[in-house]
């Protein structure tokens, strides 16, 4: 008998599995662990223009640092094809039932995360148009008004929902919120378009703080902004033209809608405000603060997005699909493994251990990677286990056909594995490039299933051709009661 | 199909030499080309039903696609609830949910417009099924935005009229409809790159003609399976998504290495029998691979199989479509590819006793 070099090798790998899978776990995909996944799509303003691979990664960069500024564990940003960028946001943990309020924060945080992902938040400074101050004066009072009728709908509502009140009251005070709404959000635009902007922008800022406003007795929230050193003298700049004429007025604009608009007092005319510092005062709601605060702190979006994906699984959801799909997984691996005893006797049991080194090692290789398992994933795993045991059929049925034209045992064993080698090898190279084709050009589920797969076909190679190799040949020199034809034949 | 078929030869006795590339064993007298006109008409016919039923899906206006798109492709909202009452046991009768309820409930239902000149969805317009005797609902609509599908979800959870809805077992997905298009491209540009690489790895490992097979073979497979869901789709009203795509592709990795493995078989038998006919090379190599495809198709309908059991939802059919398409994937490895070789050989090459086809081709 050959001494069996690969015996230790193959060993060292199974303890080393043993090892890493003990320190990591598995990274499991948002439809097995429960969560919310959105997709944004980069909308180009110039069907001229392409998109580059960068202009992507930057949209990416102010959505991540946006949505880590949002303070949620785990979430997953990155960049799909040319122009989209995926959010990732696992549910933390299932809240206590019957908890209203850590159910509500959860509902929320869908909306927000879509709120930093969609919002652009370009800040802009503009000087109000002199030949505009009458026009702006009718607008202001406007805008006062429908300000009232927004905070008077929202109480209306409030109370209605809390009331479980009709159907058809709750749907008319809807509509007239909305109406107000849409009228408020039209005049903000509409004094927003009566300023000349200034070279200040958003990118000029080095710090965003929300707190409490103190006028307000901490009803309110403000924004304090500070400036780069550039900005600052900008800010100076456009202060001290504001100071200049009691007419004109300071605005700030957030996407084009004038949010604050103040005037200087004339003790600036001289210098304009220096020390970089200015703050925004509008009725900000705590969460609305904090949410521009976010916004601000991560840099503005460099194009228009929109959501085109939402997925959200359940987190009791995900657990049962895991459930089900491990059940699969297992009633198959002892189907296949009875049925490889049945037929192949000593080999299909060799067959079952290498198959049983296979599941390992191929769980060693997720942790390592580390491959993030979906339910194609698992999918991929599981078809990949037919393939590792074609591979030992393709070898078995060669054994016996040596044997059968008469071959002593350990030569057709010897024989089997070679002459099978061929055959394994091309078929699994041919899935391989199918694989590394859907890998690379196939999007989310193809991909997830593409990877489990083409790790798989890699490793049957190694477990079908070495380890059941390794296997057979050893128990044959190790115990030679087991050197009989009868073993590798079918039943009679 | 051939107008001119030749009688097959006579079954010869396999001698009993020591040489490993003669079948034995329980196939070893099975020859192939003597059902092959029966072999390649039950594939023709199967083809052209799939075609069939292709071509009555896209004269259907309700379809009018080969298949069902699903909302991977076609875009959409889909939310899918359940009742609490799963926990201590099944819902009473009384508790599980109706349409009729379900419906009246919705029409109370105002959403708000996702923007300017977006006008709101009709909740009536909503498409609902129950899923599990009345235990949970299913609702598709065209794609709504996050604040619309989150109204819906608490209009139906604080109905009175419904037993209450367990919030952990929420499924949302919305698809939009310009990301569906790009889905499906994508799907088609990968699985387009997918046979070219392979065509070019057997034309190098093989000859041109296994590549054309092979490929032949695949689409053969690819456009039954594709067929049996149009059917299903007409019928059933089964829909296609990311998932089933995902299973076409696997199946055109199976069935391309499966074929492989009977090629290797045929190129190992014209090394070590070249004195025999093309027609009988094939005969015994197919003979030879016949146990193995058997036994490998049934251990890996197994897993998938278990998979079907086990799993629900657009899972068991991704599963029920690799199970019917490994069936399918065996069968043609087995009879369509190598038959069709056999045809091919058979007219390039008239002389059968050289081992050598370049000096076949010489007069």
């Amino acid at each position: 008998m050959v001494r069996q070099g690969w015996l230790p090798v193959i060993l060292a790998m199974i303890l080393a599995a043993v090892v890493l899978l003990s320190n990591q776990s598995l990274q499991l995909g948002l439809d097995l662990r429960g969560g919310h996944q959105l997709s944004a799509r980069v909308l180009n303003p110039d069907p001229e223009a392409v998109i580059t691979a960068d202009d992507l990664d930057g949209v990416k960069n102010v959505i991540q640092r946006r949505i880590d500024g949002l303070g949620l564990a785990q979430t997953q940003i990155y960049a799909v094809g040319s122009d989209r960028v995926v959010v990732q946001l696992p549910t933390a943990q299932p809240p206590q039932e019957g908890d209203a309020e850590a159910e509500a924060a959860v509902d929320n945080t869908l909306q927000q995360a879509a709120n930093q992902i969609t919002e652009r938040a370009v800040l802009q400074f503009g000087v109000l148009r002199p030949s505009e101050a009458d026009r702006y004066a009718t607008l202001a009072q406007e805008r006062r008004d429908a300000r009232v009728a927004v905070l008077l709908g929202q109480q209306q509502l409030e109370q209605l929902q809390r009331s479980r009140g009709n159907a058809e009251q709750l749907s008319a005070v809807r509509e007239e919120l909305e109406v107000a709404q849409t009228t408020f959000d039209q005049l903000e635009q509409d004094i927003g378009q009566l300023f000349d902007l200034r070279p200040l922008t958003g990118d000029d800022l080095v710090q965003v703080v929300a707190e409490p406003n103190p006028e307000s007795q901490g009803e309110y929230y403000q924004l304090s902004l500070t400036f780069s050193s550039d900005g600052a003298q900008a800010f100076a700049d456009l202060t001290k033209e504001v100071a200049s004429d009691f007419n004109l007025r300071l605005a700030i604009l957030l996407d084009g809608r004038s949010i604050s608009e103040a005037t200087v007092g004339r003790e600036f005319r001289e210098n304009g405000i220096t020390g970089g510092g200015a703050r925004i005062t509008g009725a900000f709601t705590l969460e609305r603060a904090r949410e521009l605060e976010v916004q601000l702190r991560g840099g503005s979006l460099p194009y228009d997005t929109e959501i085109v994906e939402q997925r959200t699984v359940g987190a009791t959801l995900g657990a049962d699909n895991v459930r089900r799909s491990l059940n699969a997984a297992l009633a198959g691996l002892a189907l296949v493994s009875g049925l490889m005893v049945v037929i192949y006797r000593l080999p299909g049991l060799v067959a079952v251990a290498a198959l049983a080194i296979y599941a390992l090692l191929n769980l060693a290789v997720y942790a390592l990677v580390p491959v993030v398992l979906t339910l194609p994933g698992m999918a991929g795993l599981i078809l990949s286990f037919g393939m590792a045991v074609d591979a030992n059929v393709l070898i078995f049925e060669r054994i016996r056909e040596e044997l059968r034209s008469g071959r002593k045992l350990y030569q057709a064993v010897e024989a089997g594995f070679e002459r099978a080698f061929s055959s394994i090898f091309d078929g699994s190279v041919t899935t391989l490039i199918s694989c590394v084709a859907l890998g690379y050009l196939g999007s989310g589920l193809v991909r997830g299933f593409a990877i489990t797969l083409g790790i798989g076909v890699g490793l049957s190679l190694f477990t079908s051709l070495i380890c059941s190799k390794t296997l057979l040949k050893t128990s044959l020199f190790l115990y030679p009661a087991l050197r009989k034809i009868k073993y590798f034949q079918p039943v009679q | 199909m051939t107008p001119s078929e030749t009688v097959p030869p006579l079954p010869e006795i396999p001698s009993p030499a020591l040489e490993a590339g003669t079948p034995q064993g329980p196939f070893a007298r099975f020859q192939a080309s003597r059902y092959r006109r029966m072999l390649l008409l039950l594939s023709a016919v199967m083809v052209v039903m799939s075609l069939l039923g292709f071509l009555v899906n896209s004269r259907d206006p309700q379809i009018s696609a080969p298949l069902r798109a699903g909302l991977d492709f076609r875009g959409g909202t889909s939310i899918q609830l359940e009742l609490t009452c799963h926990d201590p046991g099944p819902c009473a009768a009384s508790e599980r949910l109706q349409l009729p309820v379900v419906r009246s409930v919705l029409a109370d239902l105002r959403l708000e417009p996702a923007g300017e000149g977006q006008p709101a969805p009709d909740p009536s317009s909503f498409n609902l099924q129950l899923l599990d005797n009345g235990e949970g609902i299913l609702l598709r609509s065209t794609a709504l935005t996050i604040a619309q599908a989150q109204a819906i979800e608490d209009h139906l959870a604080m109905a009175e009229s419904l037993a209450p809805l367990q919030e952990e077992r929420t499924q949302v997905d919305t698809i939009g409809p310009s990301l569906g298009a790009q889905l499906l491209k994508s799907a088609l540009l990968a699985l387009t790159a997918a046979f070219l690489g392979v065509a070019i790895y057997i034309a190098i490992r093989f000859s041109p003609i296994n590549a054309v097979l092979a490929l032949g073979a695949l689409v053969h497979d690819v456009v039954i399976v594709a067929g049996l869901f149009a059917w299903l789709g007409q019928v059933f009203d089964v829909e296609v998504g990311s998932l089933f795509a995902v299973a076409l592709l696997t199946l055109a990795g199976y069935s391309v290495n499966d074929t492989v493995v009977v090629f290797d078989r045929i190129r190992e038998t014209d090394r070590l029998q070249p004195q025999l006919s093309p027609i009988d090379r094939i005969d015994r190599s197919i003979a030879a691979s016949l146990v193995r495809s058997l036994n490998t198709s049934i251990t890996t309908e197994l897993p998938i199989l278990a998979l079907a059991l086990f799993s629900g939802g657009e899972l068991r059919w991704f599963a029920i479509a690799l199970a019917f398409g490994i069936g399918v994937g065996t069968y043609s490895s087995l009879f369509v590819a190598p038959l069709l070789l056999g045809l091919l050989k058979k007219e390039t090459a008239p002389s059968t006793s050289s081992p050598c086809p370049a000096l076949s081709s010489l007069p």
